[in-house]
């Protein structure tokens, strides 16, 4: 059963996927998701704070809720990158430079371990959790055609500095229409070459002959998405597309009070997690943990 | 054929070549004179290669002629600012149903040509809404353009292409990637706006569908090689046959039939016609 | 065809669930019974969704059964061990638009992709390469080529090649004139036939185009929402149209004029699958 698994993978494929579970969140306006999610995320690496970053997964977790997503459902999309978060965060832990540190808490020859170090370990995953959980819970509660939408509208005013606004959503919106369609020719092809024999190669031989054997894929997925790419265009000129100047839009975003409610309740929340990682409260955490181990 | 003054679209003398000043140029279309009146329905046949495709980039200023003529409505396709009335009046349908849908979500993707124009809000979600009905797509205008299938996508992009307000409708062998159940469908939606006063050019592959049409033309490399009324174009089969196509099933038995039974009529197109013509010389039908 | 030989395919109760365990799970298959013997030419109608694609991935192992058996010579497809390299060398799968899939630079390299993955020496190689392409009608000079600069047509013959390169017992393809203009259709028909004269060899078809269907099959399988709702020669089952009708399908274009013919009173008999055929048909009621 390896081989039809190996094949239908590219189908279970979802990217941002959207769940529609017509919770309040899902209706604010994309244009106030986006700049939440963008800020907050700008806010995990601002604040140094484990207290700060304390009160950002609270409140992305309250996201969660209000949105009626289970949290596990966003936490099993982070499972592949857990090894990588804990070498990093292990790295962290044992590397950290002496700077503030109040105590060593162990040491094995050259490995230390400080209660600054530590602290910056565990900071290293908050922030990874709650940077993930963000765009997660983005994605989850705003369609594509939002998201495009959103980006296209924010945007806007750049254009009077000739900024390409809507050519860059349009790269956007295309990119995501046609990744579902560039998989199913990719599953295609590896259909077609492996009935002539082509084995895909479980790590045999050397990276050379390896990456000779996706040849036979990867040429004819680049010649289809260019003669898709040029037939695109055409399509888009005999429609008269020539840029973003002067372009009417059939969706209007109107933004009403509840959107900037949420916006200055979150960004009210960010400003705080920020202070509170400028007046280093967690002087008082390094503390504690000493006290504790 | 009509007057200059009456034609939409007129080609004079049309040349076009491709890799022109390369080692290998290829003369696709070698002086091409064609013209098209308002509410005419002209099918373009030809083998592959003979430059079907080449021609009908010509009529919505795609492509601009190598030497020669293309005028659209009176203007030159070679004056660049009359490009968007051109477009406008010419709408082009392609081959592949994917690679001409721009939008994510249906009444998006119709809206996009009319929002390239600039045109306004209330225009834009009317031009929209007379779009879908007539392909009769009303139902789906929210659905993710990705979950049509082919012949509903075909038909979106007729939409897409309609809500530019075109007077002539060009489709370049719009049907040939669909089953039976989609060709029909795009077919219906293109014999309405037909009788409804649209220009239709059309290239295809399927006779039957050739046969519907006012005129045919029939290209073979590069130039015009018989021109005429479907009657007049399918009767000439060994000519046909010679340029490696086709008659419809039913002319080809017609002709079959008139070989042995003397004064049956050879200029047969449909299966309607076929069945008229047996019916009338049939035998008294036995019990 | 000697019915008393085993069949080179065989499909017994085959179901298949497409993206199971997930919200878009969909039953492809419905218990397929199918039989393939040398000699044969069989083809598969059905609508579109009716699972035709799905079946053929099982014909020769890029699907495997997930209830039911599929057999090629006499090997079980749903065993772990199954010898599915050598199914692949047995069942040729060629699939729809072919010379989407063409990869080398020069045309003869890319019909030797075949052989070359089976592990046949560069003389062998060579030799297949060069019948394969006198199979589908391209002169072998065509080798040395660039695969871009051939014409349409001429790229899906040599996609068809390829697969004839590795020399398989069955040849099975999904739509295979779908995009080809007359002349490229009929160049292709011939290839096939001629291709499945020689002894042991069989060929399965899937395809919209009933005139492909009536013009080359021998055996005719009608597919409807994943499983097998007829069975026969063309000629009686393209004679219910009770049953293809209501599942979107059509006759021949010949038989369907026929058909109208006798809608109008006419006592033509509708048996025709060819053009001539009908016409024949035609002459014999005018004559009285």
């Amino acid at each position: 059963m390896a081989e039809s698994g190996e094949f239908e993978l590219l189908g279970r494929m979802t990217i941002g996927q959207y769940l529609p579970t017509g919770s309040p969140l899902h209706t604010i306006d994309p244009r106030g998701k986006l700049f939440v999610g963008v800020l907050l995320v700008l806010t995990t690496v601002a604040t140094g704070s484990l207290l700060g970053l304390t009160l950002l997964l609270i409140t992305v977790v309250a996201g969660f809720l209000l949105a009626r997503i289970a949290l596990r459902y966003a936490l099993s999309g982070l499972r592949p990158l857990l090894p990588f978060i804990l070498i990093l965060a292990l790295l962290q832990v044992f590397t950290i430079p002496q700077r503030g540190a109040a105590s060593v808490l162990w040491h094995w020859g050259p490995l230390i371990i400080t209660d600054a170090s530590l602290l910056a370990g565990i900071t290293l995953i908050g922030r990874v959790f709650a940077m993930v959980l963000t765009l997660s819970l983005l994605s989850f509660t705003t369609t594509t055609t939002e998201l495009t939408h959103g980006i296209e509208h924010l945007l806007l005013p750049l254009q009077a500095f000739r900024f390409p606004a809507h050519e860059l959503a349009l790269v956007a919106i295309i990119a995501v229409r046609f990744l579902p369609i560039l998989a199913q020719e990719t599953e295609r092809l590896m259909k077609a070459q492996a009935s002539r024999g082509a084995d895909f190669g479980r790590g045999r031989g050397n990276p050379i002959r390896r990456t000779r054997r996706l040849l036979p894929l990867v040429v004819p997925l680049f010649l289809v998405s260019l003669q898709r790419a040029e037939d695109l265009v055409l399509a888009m000129e005999a429609r008269c597309y020539t840029g973003g100047r002067g372009r009417t839009h059939l969706i209007q975003l109107k933004a009403r009070h509840r959107d900037y409610a949420f916006v200055a309740a979150l960004v009210g929340i960010a400003v705080l997690a920020v202070t509170l990682s400028v007046i280093s409260a967690d002087h008082c955490v390094q503390g504690w943990l000493a006290g504790m181990l | 054929m009509s007057s200059v003054e009456e034609s939409l679209i007129r080609t004079v003398g049309l040349h076009y070549t491709y890799q022109a000043g390369t080692r290998s140029p290829v003369a696709a279309l070698r002086g091409i004179d064609l013209c098209i009146a308002p509410g005419d329905y002209v099918a373009l046949v030809g083998a592959n290669g003979s430059g079907k495709s080449t021609l009908l980039r010509h009529l919505n200023a795609l492509l601009l002629p190598s030497a020669g003529d293309v005028r659209v409505a009176g203007w030159s396709t070679r004056d660049s600012t009359h490009l968007r009335e051109i477009r406008s009046i010419v709408g082009m349908v392609f081959q592949e149903p994917d690679s001409q849908i721009v939008a994510s979500v249906v009444e998006e993707d119709v809206a996009f040509g009319p929002e390239n124009l600039g045109i306004q809000e209330d225009e834009l979600s009317e031009r929209v809404d007379w779009a879908l009905r007539t392909v009769d797509l009303s139902e789906l205008r929210h659905r993710a353009s990705h979950m049509l299938s082919a012949g509903q996508k075909q038909r979106l992009a007729i939409a897409s292409t309609l809500a530019m307000r075109p007077r002539c409708l060009v489709l370049d062998e719009a049907t040939s990637m669909l089953d039976p159940a989609g060709r029909r469908q795009v077919l219906e939606t293109i014999r309405t706006l037909h009788h409804d006063g649209m220009t239709i050019v059309t290239a295809t592959h399927n006779m039957s569908e050739a046969a519907e049409a006012t005129s045919v033309v029939v290209l073979a490399e590069g130039c015009i090689a018989m021109q005429g009324t479907p009657r007049e174009v399918f009767a000439r089969e060994d000519e046909l046959r010679a340029l490696r196509l086709d008659t419809p099933p039913a002319a080809r038995m017609a002709h079959i039939v008139a070989v042995q039974i003397a004064g049956f009529p050879t200029d047969v197109l449909s299966v309607g016609e076929l069945a008229e013509a047996v019916a009338a010389r049939c035998a008294v039908p036995r019990g | 065809m000697n019915q008393r030989e085993a069949p080179i395919i065989a499909v017994q109760d085959l179901w298949h669930t497409y993206l199971a365990g997930t919200p878009l799970e969909t039953q492809s298959l419905r218990g397929v019974q199918l039989e393939v013997f040398a000699g044969e030419a069989v083809g598969i109608i059905g609508p579109t969704g009716s699972g035709k694609s799905t079946l053929l991935q099982h014909l020769n192992g890029l699907l495997r059964p997930q209830r039911g058996e599929v057999y090629v010579r006499g090997n079980a497809l749903s065993r772990r061990d199954a010898a599915v390299r050598g199914v692949r060398q047995s069942v040729g799968l060629v699939f729809q638009s072919p010379e989407d899939q063409l990869f080398e630079r020069y045309a003869g390299d890319d019909v030797a992709f075949g052989p070359r993955n089976f592990g046949l020496s560069a003389d062998e190689v060579r030799e297949r390469v060069r019948s394969a392409m006198e199979a589908v009608g391209l002169p072998f000079s065509c080798k040395d080529r660039l695969t871009w600069e051939l014409s349409h047509g001429q790229r899906r013959l040599l996609a068809l090649a390829g697969v004839l390169a590795v020399d398989p017992l069955v040849l099975v393809l999904d739509e295979p004139t779908a995009g080809l203009d007359p002349q490229g259709r009929r160049a292709l028909l011939r290839v096939l036939s001629a291709w499945r004269k020689a002894p042991g060899r069989a060929l399965v078809l899937a395809s919209h185009n009933m005139e492909d269907i009536a013009e080359i099959c021998t055996r005719v399988y009608v597919l409807s929402h994943g499983h097998v709702l007829l069975q026969g020669t063309p000629r009686e089952v393209f004679a219910r149209d009770d049953v293809l009708a209501p599942n979107g399908l059509t006759v021949p274009a010949a038989m369907a004029i026929l058909l109208l013919l006798k809608a109008r009173g006419c006592q033509v008999p509708t048996a025709a699958l060819t053009v001539e055929e009908a016409a024949s048909a035609i002459e014999a009621v005018l004559h009285g």
